[in-house]
């Protein structure tokens, strides 16, 4: 009788709640705030998710380990870092990013040094011609949009042909925008080396494009 | 950044961001794609708490049990024609070795019991 009662109170408070939209439940405010941190998370992504794109594309020079780097530290930021503060997922982000690259370029060269040995080399990229990939973005003038790759594709070479530190600095700091010590987190070392890789790049960009761009 | 950027560095920002701007749409569509299994990972795994605890701590448990049956052993329970012994005298019947002789012989249980009828009249 005495359970039939509270089972009857606790059905009557849970409606009126519902009505009054009140979180009522422990496990509800847990549902209501695992909402909020994927709504979070999904704006965060997606804000840094070209230029994380841009950053392994010009560290790795392949589009596919790029998007395979992004990814991971995709994965690896929401799997081990998704409870950490908002404000600490940017550098949080790029130091996966940056250490899933490094991991990758080492890889390759490994698998160059042993592919150096074979006979058989890897076969060519055969995917399938894929009409959306190929279809140009909207743009401005044709003679534009020219002075633009040139100057993108001088850019972009120099970039590649910085030592990776350096390039990781000018790339952190430039492109992302993060500050020396949001940069020194990224790449796990100190402010005064972020100061010295980022100086150095741009001193060697600035003599290799300084009239191309 | 701390300082004003230079005309170089903005210039070189905005061709890095303009580039980034012409990702061709299966790049943006594989980006897309990480994000959304990232996010249903985090969700799923949002979802079912228990499962992330459960496993553990029943292996915890289990080890546990394992541990304190190993160090202590229930207690090896008597047989049962020991545990009815009546008497020391009884026991000592049992364990003496000239005992079973006397049983074994067969042939003069037949005048013990007469014996022991006599005995007891």
């Amino acid at each position: 009788m005495a359970e039939r009662r509270v089972t009857t109170g606790m059905t009557a408070f849970v409606t009126l709640a519902g009505v009054y939209n009140m979180p009522v439940l422990a496990g509800e405010r847990s549902r209501e705030q695992d909402l909020m941190t994927s709504r979070a998370l999904e704006q965060f992504l997606a804000s840094v998710e070209k230029r994380a794109f841009k950053i392994a594309q010009l560290g790795l020079r392949n589009d596919e380990d790029a998007l395979d780097a992004v990814q991971d530290a995709m994965m690896k930021l929401v799997q081990s870092y998704a409870s950490r503060g908002s404000d600490e997922w940017r550098p949080l982000f790029y130091r996966i990013l940056a250490n899933r690259i490094h991991d990758l370029q080492r890889r390759r060269t490994v698998r160059g040094r042993v592919m150096a040995w074979l006979p058989i080399r890897e076969a060519e990229d055969d995917e399938e011609f894929d009409p959306i990939a190929q279809a140009p973005s909207p743009e401005a003038s044709p003679m534009r949009r020219l002075e633009l790759d040139e100057a993108i594709g001088a850019l972009e070479a120099a970039l590649q042909d910085l030592p990776p530190r350096q390039q990781q600095a000018f790339l952190l700091r430039n492109l992302e925008g993060l500050d020396v010590s949001e940069t020194a987190s990224a790449m796990g070392c100190s402010e005064g080396s972020v100061k010295t890789h980022y100086f150095r790049a741009l001193e060697s960009l600035r003599a290799r494009l300084g009239e191309v761009i | 950044m701390s300082q004003e950027p230079t005309e170089f560095e903005k210039r070189t920002r905005a061709l890095l961001e303009e580039s980034s701007g012409r990702l061709d749409g299966r790049t943006l569509s594989r980006l897309t794609q990480a994000r959304h299994a990232a996010l249903d990972r985090q969700q799923k795994s949002a979802r079912a708490p228990w499962w992330r605890w459960s496993v553990p701590a029943g292996a915890a448990a289990a080890v546990l049990a394992v541990v304190i049956w190993v160090g202590h052993p229930p207690a090896v329970e008597a047989p049962a024609s020991l545990a009815n012994l009546k008497s020391v005298d009884d026991f000592e019947l049992l364990t003496d070795a000239d005992a079973p002789d006397f049983v074994d012989e067969g042939e003069d249980v037949e005048f013990y019991e007469w014996a022991s009828g006599e005995m007891e009249s």
